[in-house]
Order: C-alpha cells, then sequence, then structure tokens
C-alpha cells in the first residue's frame, strides 16, 4: 500500500470512529446534561453547558429531598439482589463448570449437560413468569427481595457454569493431579488450588451476573410492588401528569445506569466469552 | 479417577434449574390447557386456549410487529456489527479504549435505554428532531406515528445490540492468523473475493452464533416497547412478551397468556435447536 493512500485509510478510520463515538455517547451525554438543566432550558436547544446553558445541581438535590427514600430503597433492593443473585449463581456455577471441565459425565453426557445450561438462555422470561408468580404468592415470597434473587440466579447461572467450565478447562490438571498425589480429595484441591487460580474469572463473572440482575426489568415489575422494586422498577414508575419530567427522569436513569456500566467496563477482558458464553473462544 | 464423585460438582445446578425452571414450565402447561378463575385451576380447558390464539387478531397484530421487530433488528445488528467489525479488524492504537466504549451500551437496562429514548425522539425540540432539521428534514412524529414508533423501536435495539455483534464478530476476526490472510491475497487481489472465500467461510460459526442469539433475544422484547412507546400508538408496537404479559397479569387471564407464552417458547425453542445441530462441536 502506497504512504499516500495508507494515509487516506488511516484518516476515513479515524472518521468512523469519531461517528460511532458519538453514536454511542450521545444518549448517555444528553441525560447527564439534562439531569444538570434547569427545566426551562431543556425544551430549549442547548447541550454545551456553561456556553448554552447554566448547569445547576438542583435537580438531584430536590429529587433526592422529595423521592429520597424511594431512590435509596431502589437503590439498595438493586444492589441486595444483583449480589445475591450473583453470588449464588457463581456458586453454582463454578461447581457445575468444575465439573463439566475434569469430569467426563456417561449417564448424562458433558456436551448435553453444556447444552442444557446453555438453552437456559433460550427461554424467554414470559413463559416463566406466570408459573413464577403463582409460586411466589403460593409461597408468600411476592414483593421480597428472595423472590428477585431466586428469579435471577436462575437466570445468570448459565453465564456462569459456561464461563468457568471454560476457565477450569484452561487450567493445567497437573498441578491438581500433584494435589491428589499428596492425599488431597477431589473436593479439597477444586477449593485450594483450581479456585484461586481461576479468581480472575470468578470476579469476572460475578460482575457480568451482577449487571444482568441488576437490569432485570420484566420479573422485578411482576413480583415486586413497592418494597422489594429495585431502580429498574423505580424509573418505571415515575410518569407524572404534568408530563414527562425529563430532568428528574434523567437522574433516575443515570442512578441506574452507572453503576453496572463501570464494572463491566472493569471486566472488559472477559465480556465476549462471557456473554456468547463459550461459543467464541475470544 | 473415580466418576461418581463428579456428581457432586454439577449435581446442585441441576437441581436449582430444574426447580426454578422446569417446574415452572410444566406447571404452566398445566395452566395452559386449564380453566383458571381467580388464580385457581377449576377444570379442564383442553386447547381452547391455544384455538383462541389463533382467532385473536390482537395476538397476530402482537405477532406481526414482534416480526417485523427481530427482522429489521437482527439485520441491521448483524450487518452494522460485521461492517464495524470489518473497518476495526486491525492493530489501531486507541482500539481497546474504543472497545470499552462500545460495550457501555450492553450493560445499561434497555426499560432504562426505553425512557432515554423518550427524552431522544421528544418530538417538540428533541435532540434526534433537532439534528433532523439541521439536516433540512421536517419534524418527525417518532412516538405518536405507527412506524415511526416502529422504527424508534428498533432504532433503540440496534444502538444497544450493534456492539454486541461487534464485539463477538471482531473477536472472530481476529482469532483468524495472519498466514491465511497472506497466502489468500498472493492468490487473489480483490478485497471482496478474499472476504467472500477466506473470512467469511472462517467466521460462520461466530456469525452464526451472533445471528441466532441476536434472534432469540429479539423475540424475547419487552423492556424498550415497555418503556418507549409502552406499546403504543395505539397497539404498533406491543410485543408478544408485552401481550402476554398485559393478558396474564394485568387481566388476569393466565390460561390464555401461558398459552401464549408456550408458543413464544416454540419459537425461541426452534431457533435454539437449529443452533445446537449446526454448532454441536463447539460444546464438546
Amino acid at each position: 500500500m502506497s504512504k499516500k493512500r495508507h494515509r487516506i485509510v488511516e484518516t476515513l478510520l479515524w472518521i468512523v470512529v469519531v461517528i460511532v463515538v458519538l453514536w454511542v455517547v450521545s444518549p448517555f451525554y444528553w441525560a447527564v446534561i439534562t439531569s444538570f438543566k434547569k427545566p426551562a432550558d431543556v425544551f430549549r436547544l442547548s447541550s454545551i453547558p456553561w456556553v448554552q446553558f447554566r448547569p445547576t445541581l438542583n435537580n438531584w438535590q430536590t429529587e433526592f429531598n422529595q423521592r429520597g427514600p424511594e431512590i435509596t430503597r431502589g437503590l439498595l433492593n438493586s444492589v441486595t439482589i444483583a449480589i445475591g443473585a450473583s453470588v449464588f449463581a457463581v456458586f453454582l456455577g463454578s461447581l457445575a463448570g468444575y465439573g463439566l471441565a475434569r469430569h467426563r459425565y456417561t449417564k448424562w453426557r458433558n456436551q448435553s449437560m453444556s447444552f442444557w445450561f446453555l438453552s437456559q438462555r433460550f427461554l424467554p422470561p414470559a413463559a416463566t413468569v406466570i408459573p413464577f408468580f403463582l409460586l411466589m404468592k403460593s409461597l408468600k415470597l411476592l414483593d421480597t427481595q428472595i423472590a428477585l434473587i431466586l428469579v435471577n440466579t436462575t437466570f445468570v447461572m448459565p453465564f456462569a457454569v459456561l464461563i468457568m467450565r471454560d476457565m477450569f478447562k484452561e487450567l493445567p490438571v497437573e498441578l491438581e493431579e500433584a494435589a491428589w498425589v499428596d492425599g488431597c480429595s477431589r473436593w479439597q484441591s477444586f477449593v485450594r488450588i483450581a479456585l484461586p487460580l481461576a479468581a480472575p474469572a470468578l470476579v469476572a463473572t460475578v460482575i457480568i451476573c451482577f449487571a444482568f440482575a441488576w437490569n432485570e426489568f420484566l420479573f422485578a415489575l411482576v413480583l415486586t410492588y413497592k418494597k422489594a422494586s429495585p431502580m429498574t422498577v423505580v424509573i418505571a414508575g415515575t410518569e407524572h401528569t404534568q408530563g414527562v419530567q425529563f430532568w428528574y427522569v434523567s437522574t433516575r436513569l443515570l442512578l441506574a445506569i452507572i453503576p453496572p456500566t463501570i464494572l463491566a467496563l472493569t471486566v472488559q477482558k472477559y465480556i465476549v466469552r462471557g456473554l456468547t458464553m463459550g461459543a467464541v473462544k475470544g | 479417577m473415580k466418576r461418581e464423585k463428579g456428581n457432586v460438582f454439577v449435581i446442585p445446578a441441576i437441581i436449582w434449574i430444574f426447580t426454578f425452571t422446569i417446574f415452572p414450565l410444566v406447571y404452566s402447561f398445566r395452566v395452559s390447557i386449564s380453566r383458571i378463575s381467580y388464580g385457581k385451576i377449576t377444570g379442564f380447558a383442553g386447547l381452547s386456549n391455544y384455538v383462541r390464539m389463533f382467532g385473536d387478531y390482537r395476538f397476530w397484530g402482537t405477532l406481526r410487529f414482534t416480526l417485523i421487530f427481530v427482522s429489521i433488528s437482527v439485520v441491521a445488528t448483524t450487518f452494522l456489527g460485521l461492517g464495524l467489525a470489518l473497518v476495526f479488524n486491525r492493530k489501531m492504537r486507541g482500539l481497546k479504549v474504543f472497545r470499552s466504549l462500545l460495550t457501555m451500551p450492553l450493560f445499561t437496562a434497555p426499560v432504562a435505554l426505553g425512557y432515554l429514548g423518550v427524552m431522544m425522539f421528544y418530538e417538540e425540540n428533541g435532540p434526534v428532531n433537532v439534528l433532523l432539521k439541521y439536516l433540512g428534514m421536517g419534524k418527525v412524529p417518532w412516538l405518536s406515528h405507527p412506524w415511526w414508533a416502529t422504527l424508534a423501536v428498533c432504532m433503540v435495539d440496534v444502538w444497544q445490540w450493534t456492539p454486541f455483534a461487534f464485539i463477538i464478530l471482531l473477536a472472530g476476526l481476529q482469532s483468524i492468523s495472519d498466514e491465511i490472510y497472506e497466502a489468500a491475497v498472493i492468490d487473489t487481489s480483490s478485497g471482496w473475493t478474499v472476504f467472500r472465500y477466506v473470512t467469511l467461510p472462517l467466521i460462520s460459526p461466530v456469525l452464526g452464533t451472533v445471528l441466532m442469539l441476536r434472534l432469540v433475544d429479539a423475540f424475547k422484547i419487552f423492556d424498550v416497547p415497555f418503556s418507549l412507546t409502552s406499546g403504543g400508538p395505539g397497539t404498533a408496537t406491543r410485543t408478544l412478551t408485552f401481550y402476554i404479559y398485559t393478558q396474564g397479569l394485568r387481566n388476569f387471564d393466565l390460561g390464555y397468556a401461558s398459552a401464549m407464552a408456550y408458543f413464544l417458547l416454540a419459537i425461541t425453542m426452534m431457533i435454539g435447536m437449529l443452533f445446537f445441530r449446526r454448532y454441536r462441536e463447539l460444546y464438546e
């Protein structure tokens, strides 16, 4: 490739980068600036703070003064549910992942079991939401965090099983074999050797599960009314008779968006594998 | 190695999934063929709920919208993702930062994105319409006209899921070794030929994965229409899941909703089967 042509290609590439970044970031940017705008500025064409409008913290303050309890409860519920679900899922998932990576099952073959776990992702939530509702109702668990922890564990566990399975497969089995020779049991070598070595993937899995449980909406909407409602339901319940109050909506949106996004950005490396659950060795 | 001992590891997860998906699914099948009143099963209804489904024009309406949405969204996300992946499949400074930025939409709650969409697509001076005005186009009734609302729902979904297709396809492209390309370039000159006969066959399993996951996810969509358009205007953007939710948990017509849920389950499971058959070897 000639030098000149190379430069043209580079420039075109950067133009594409800029367009794509703008495309991806602008809605977030809009939410951020809207949350710092006075209501009067919201419907005016202003997008540059300090130049076109004077940013204010009013919305955030008013929002927390008027709806403080509702929002803190929402955030706390989201945190509890997401942590609960990801811990359960990763606990069960790393056990199963280890089993699938290290054992050859003869009755149900390994492949079939991996399929079976993966197929949970194909399951439409609409198919289980009604029985879940009836189940939780009869167990008197409606509007509790427990109900949502159980539901979300079920949905995010396939991620955990398959990410951990791949992780354990990559760990050399020799390390564990040495331990078995020294008299360690399978279980001991799992807890003392394999698990600590898989720590990075373990953390990444927790975070991916956390983000998915945090963002879940349909089940949260159906299984909670008030006490146990997470942030996704809190933002959905904020329509007003005076029309949409964008300046408040955006504060709440940001509260719901920021935590899982920040966490997810920290586990960049494992995301591809996590999302496709082993189908791409990326 | 003792075989039986391995069961300890997989059994907890199997029991969990059995309790929380298989059991509910069986129960909901029972509900779908039963007569229900006040949340209690009172009799046998046979297949009447399923029969009713085929005569319900609202069901067909939601199915129609779901299909339109699925086709637009899956095609657009896959093509855009593939295009971007091809463009960025090279060693470039700053690519990592770019990739991180692109994953942001993936970790945003779809329901929150819907509300963000309400702000973006607002008819009077919303940023999208302002931009269109600068480009010399008229005001678009994004959320009040059925066709535009359909497009808005698709656009939010494309915005959220294109990064998914992009990142996975990029990973697929980067796992192809350079030697293969070098050999190909010597033999042929056209970029298209290389793409068609070298790149495409090599990334076909990855492309298949992306397509399948996107298809299945798109069929399940609920959050974005719920928050962006509330299924409106009228019922123009009501998806199957949305209708199931309304019938089952708003109108408490549990049997009918369960029957429709089974229909949706059949669709996604069919897609899943196709995927399994094709890519079995990936799960050795």
